[in-house]
């Protein structure tokens, strides 16, 4: 593997079922150190991309390395340095935690020396037989098996699914300090605040086509601020919304909201004619980005992130 | 953030011993199908054990030299008042075949459909396990359940003839005939091998396997019964075990058992190439 390579190269690739395409020309890179987010509603082809990159489905067409390695062809040199977390959990109801542990790591043919810390700091129970456990504490276990023999690259399918609010901070913080040692982490989900805490970008699937790859801090940027304001003397919300950078306004109890994107010069200047009571300005929440670009694959199509 | 210890000196993970994982997984899940059938091996054996002073005063020369028993079981006895014949009857004839073949064709169609259903699958893929090594794996465990059946009526048998006068079983002969039946369940784990490549769901899986060692000893009956029907037993697998002549008869024909195995790594190989070339389900 070249220096300059990515770790994870995904191009063109196609995966259909019949006539249905699943995924339908794909290309993305994953730099080494990065986490990645790759986001889509349900039945988008995030899990199909996944699998294909796992080699537990192939692809119609296209190619996928990860590591500088043939996912297809090299797959049992690729698969010593990936831990996997699929999307549902399951495990044999009959085994305990450790048994289930015991087995996969075995079957990963190394030993699982990050497995003491995973345990404590999920505070995974291990002694109990996995059919009475809840998705969240399989979950926990998956989180484990997924880790515990510290791989180069993860590939994680939704992995905060049923964690609860706390757990998912300390797997946020988990992954950070993994990223720190070097590793790079690939992660899908379908919603957006559990990766814009750690992602450093995202790509956006949609029908099985990417609508955009791009770095989460220029989202943030193009999402802009939601303000809130309310006036002493009588606007219209056509006054508003002619304002540059203003859009979404709505209005409720006196107040008008709306996002301004850019500069917030010129509707300074606009609210300098008027009465302000109140005004309050904040981060837009990247969520209504995500859901134009769910609904909507025309609102973007940049993909100044692939590099 | 707070660093914890895990971001300072991890040591790089060393080689862990594999061994074959994936077959004693397997097989400890099928542990109540197995353990059920070395129960009634051996409750049989002993049942036939205890109650040869009256059978062997019985005649059943009418009844079982009769083609419409011959048939039920598989084949036609000369002596049939011997404890080995009557041990024959009921654990080497095409009963036999049905149920322990049966329980084999189960076990091996339910074992990769289990693995989707539990979702220890793509689990197991995503390591550095190929799916040849993994269909190995299981296969093995099924006939691993096969040696452990085979075993369980040897010793079966043996438990008997601690308490039965005059037990004719030549111990040679009988493990020739255990031979026999095992080289039927290798076929069976084959067979069952083969619908658990394509299949998602075990139980279909497994009862798919069960019903062709069913459809194969309707098969057998038939073909038995009449001379017009004898095609049929030429092609299905029971004609080729030979386990009851073998014990009760001390007589094979020497390539049958092979046929059983030839047909048997047909099967398995056949499921092998389906497993490596097919997309696997999420659920």
């Amino acid at each position: 593997m070249t220096v300059q390579e990515p770790v994870i190269v995904i191009d063109n690739l196609h995966k259909s079922y019949g006539k249905v395409q699943a995924v339908k020309g794909i290309s993305m890179r994953v730099e080494q150190g990065e986490i990645f987010g790759f986001l889509g509603p349900n039945g988008a082809g995030k899990t199909t991309t996944i699998r294909c990159m796992l080699d537990v489905i192939r692809p119609t067409s296209g190619t996928l390395r990860v590591l500088g390695l043939d996912a297809q062809r090299d797959k049992m040199a690729l698969h010593q340095r990936i831990g996997y977390l699929p999307g549902d959990v399951r495990l044999p109801g009959q085994m305990t935690g450790k048994q289930v542990i015991n087995y996969f790591s075995r079957l990963q043919g190394r030993e699982p020396v990050l497995l003491d810390d995973l345990v404590a700091r999920f505070d995974v129970e291990l002694k109990r037989q996995l059919k009475g456990y809840s998705k969240g504490m399989r979950q926990k276990i998956g989180v484990v098996l997924a880790f515990m023999c510290d791989p180069d690259v993860l590939i994680l399918d939704e992995p905060t699914s049923g964690l609860d609010p706390l757990l998912q901070r300390t797997f946020n913080e988990f992954l950070l300090q993994e990223q720190a040692r070097g590793k790079t982490i690939f992660m899908s989900s379908h919603i957006m605040s559990d990766v814009e805490k750690v992602c450093q970008r995202v790509a956006v699937i949609r029908k099985g086509e990417i609508v955009t790859i791009e770095e989460v801090e220029k989202l943030r940027q193009k999402a802009g601020q939601r303000v809130t304001v309310e006036f002493g003397d009588a606007v219209s919300p056509d006054d508003l919304s002619r304002i540059p950078g203003v859009s979404m306004v709505t209005s409720h109890n006196h107040a008008y909201h709306f996002n301004v994107g850019g500069s917030m010069d010129a509707l300074i200047k606009a609210l300098s004619r008027h009465e302000v009571l109140r005004l309050q300005a904040e981060e837009a929440p990247l969520e209504e980005v995500f859901l134009k670009f769910y609904e909507n694959p025309q609102v973007e199509t940049t993909t100044t992130g692939t590099r | 953030m707070a660093a914890t210890s895990i971001s300072k000196n991890i040591a790089a993970p060393k080689k862990r011993a594999r061994g074959l994982i994936i077959t004693r997984v397997s097989f400890l899940n099928a542990k109540t199908l197995l353990g059920a059938g070395a129960f009634y091996i051996l409750f049989i054996a002993l049942v036939i054990g205890f109650l040869y002073p009256t059978l062997s005063g019985i005649n059943f020369s009418s009844y079982l030299t009769s083609n419409a028993v011959a048939g039920l079981v598989g084949a036609k006895l000369k002596n049939v008042s011997s404890f080995s014949s009557l041990i024959g009857v009921e654990l080497y004839s095409s009963i036999y075949a049905l149920l322990w073949g049966g329980i084999i064709a189960f076990m091996a169609g339910a074992a990769l459909p289990a693995t989707f259903e539990n979702g220890t699958l793509d689990l197991a893929l995503a390591r550095p396990i190929s799916r040849t090594r993994y269909f190995l794996e299981l296969w093995l465990s099924a006939v691993l359940g096969a040696i452990f059946l085979s075993l369980a009526a040897t010793l079966s048998i043996w438990l008997a003839t601690l308490f039965v006068k005059n037990a004719d079983i030549d111990w040679s002969w009988l493990a020739i005939a255990e031979l026999i039946e095992l080289a039927l369940m290798f076929l069976a784990s084959g067979i069952g091998m083969f619908f658990g490549s394509f299949m998602n769901a075990s139980r279909a899986a497994g009862g798919a396997a069960f019903g062709i060692i069913a459809l194969a000893y309707l098969m057998n009956t038939f073909g038995t019964l009449s001379d017009k029907l004898s095609w049929m037993l030429k092609i299905e697998p029971l004609y080729y075990t030979q386990g009851i002549q073998a014990l009760s008869e001390h007589s094979i024909t020497g390539w049958y058992p092979a046929v059983l195995v030839v047909a048997g790594l047909v099967c398995g190989i056949a499921g092998l190439v389906i497993f490596n070339r097919r997309d696997l389900p999420t659920t």
